[in-house]
């Protein structure tokens, strides 16, 4: 299949305006075409929609060396999520946080995990997650276990985060364009970007379709001469003992993983500087 | 939060206390087998030690489990004078890598037991819980398939029912008047309060085994 059909195939799918992808003629003769070899090749496997856990992708905005990240950059981003005809839904907002054990003896600090991670995901209210991804581990808990973990104070909150921002419908495909922000403040450290295929839940079923959409949006940001571009990492599930059928608990994962970016990506500007 | 109370029972007469509790509740036993896993911080892990528990339900098709703190007591004059023990309980489903994740965070295994018996579950003032159980300890790590008797001849009676610090007076009461339909039977009363079995037991479980359970509340 060449570039332009398949991106033809997935703006049908998005409903995306035909000259953003200077396609048009070749667009629109293909595109009920498009649409529908999709759906077929995705029906076989597509189970009914209150049983589907829609796949995700989380991307972050990687700066271009020497730059940082700021709240122009977050506008430019919503607004290209806009051009494109995507509608705003409402807002969202998931948390992070940072767990560090309390120590009675500093010498042992090497025995506990330095990367333990604890994440409420809005589409999963009454959940809670654990991941420390040293030990490629990823739990799914009631959201009480917080208040185990306050009750047996043996791990305090070190840092807290949150993602927050507006969600957006594009067809088949749902965005959500957030900020990172440390909880009671608007110091910005990062922009996430969650990118949702609503129809299926297989990693690998839903590679391409995903693959070709980030295409389109990366290229779509790139018009805007940002100073960066949106970064797409996918950790090896297995390792952590999750399936191809995506579950929240792969979204934790990844914004573990997303964390972990932004963090040597500051340490990495904090080095040049000094 | 939590009331509760507990008693033991000779399992000779289990049967009769099983009658008893289906008359008196209405509703169908269910089956229980629990793996408990007792966890406690290590040497170096907060400022106090710490606890935490891990119960495999295994009766299910695919074992769940759960992850319970059990807090301490209520303690000062109003919690002096009910019958039952008022503490803070906290639990929360988990996925099955829990065990892992908690000796990840540095817990070690303290002691594990599996709990096999019987379970009602009903509303009467309160949503009250009665776990009858045999508790068994493992010899081998995990060995659930070897686990002997800790007190053979002798079952474990637990009633608890979930309180919040607005109601628990109304829950204990609750308790309490339930416990009484059970005096005959077994003595009920706080953990740690070890009152023994009751000398009127065998009379009331001949007399409940020829009733055939008729008794209702």
């Amino acid at each position: 299949m060449t570039g332009s059909t398949k991106r033809h195939r997935i703006a049908l799918n998005l409903q995306i305006p035909v000259l953003f992808l200077h396609f048009v003629s070749l667009l629109r003769f293909g595109s009920v075409i498009g649409v529908s070899s999709v759906r077929r090749q995705f029906a076989s496997f597509c189970p009914s929609p209150d049983k589907t856990m829609p796949l995700k992708w989380v991307l972050h905005w990687q700066p271009n060396a020497g730059s940082t990240v700021n709240s122009q950059i977050l506008n430019e981003v919503s607004q290209c999520v806009e051009s494109i005809n995507g509608v705003k839904e409402g807002r969202w907002k998931a948390t992070l946080t940072y767990y560090r054990p309390v120590i009675r003896d500093q010498s042992s600090a090497s025995e506990f995990p330095r990367d333990f991670i604890g994440m409420s995901l809005p589409e999963q209210p009454n959940k809670y997650y654990f991941i420390i991804r040293v030990q490629r581990l990823v739990l799914e808990a009631d959201s009480s276990i917080q208040m185990i973990m306050e009750k047996l104070q043996s791990y305090k909150s070190r840092v807290a985060l949150n993602f927050e921002g507006f969600q957006y419908q594009l067809g088949d495909f749902q965005l959500r364009v957030g900020k990172v922000v440390p909880t009671h403040s608007e110091n910005l450290r990062g922009i996430v970007m969650e990118v949702e295929y609503l129809p299926i839940s297989s990693m690998d079923k839903s590679r391409q379709v995903m693959e070709e959409f980030v295409d389109i949006w990366k290229d779509a940001v790139s018009k805007r001469s940002l100073p960066g571009y949106f970064m797409h990492l996918e950790p090896n599930f297995s390792e952590y003992g999750l399936g191809d059928h995506y579950t929240p608990q792969h979204t934790a994962v990844q914004y573990a993983y997303v964390m972990a970016q932004l963090i040597a990506s500051a340490q990495a500007v904090q080095a040049g500087r000094n | 939060m939590e009331c509760v109370v507990q008693g033991i029972i000779e399992t000779q007469h289990v049967e009769a206390l099983e009658i008893l509790l289906q008359g008196l509740c209405g509703v169908h036993k269910e089956r229980l087998r629990v793996h408990e896993i007792c966890l406690k911080s290590g040497p170096n892990l907060g400022f106090v030690s710490s606890e935490v528990r891990l119960l495999c339900d295994l009766e299910q098709p695919e074992p769940t489990w759960t992850v319970k703190y059990v807090g301490g007591a209520m303690r000062g004059a109003g919690a002096e004078q009910i019958s039952v023990l008022v503490r803070s309980m906290v639990e929360s489903k988990a996925s099955k890598n829990v065990l892992r994740l908690f000796y990840a965070l540095g817990y070690k295994l303290d002691h594990e037991l599996l709990r096999v018996g019987f379970t009602f579950h009903f509303q009467r003032g309160a949503q009250i819980t009665i776990t009858v159980s045999c508790v068994n300890k493992m010899l081998k790590l995990h060995a659930i398939e070897e686990a002997l008797p800790v007190t053979p001849g002798i079952q474990m009676v637990e009633v608890t029912a979930p309180a919040t610090s607005e109601n628990y007076t109304e829950v204990a009461a609750a308790v309490s008047s339930f416990c009484e339909y059970l005096a005959p039977l077994l003595h009920l009363s706080k953990p740690g309060v070890s009152t023994g079995v009751v000398p009127t037991a065998a009379a009331a479980a001949a007399s409940l085994m020829s009733d055939g359970g008729g008794t209702t509340l």
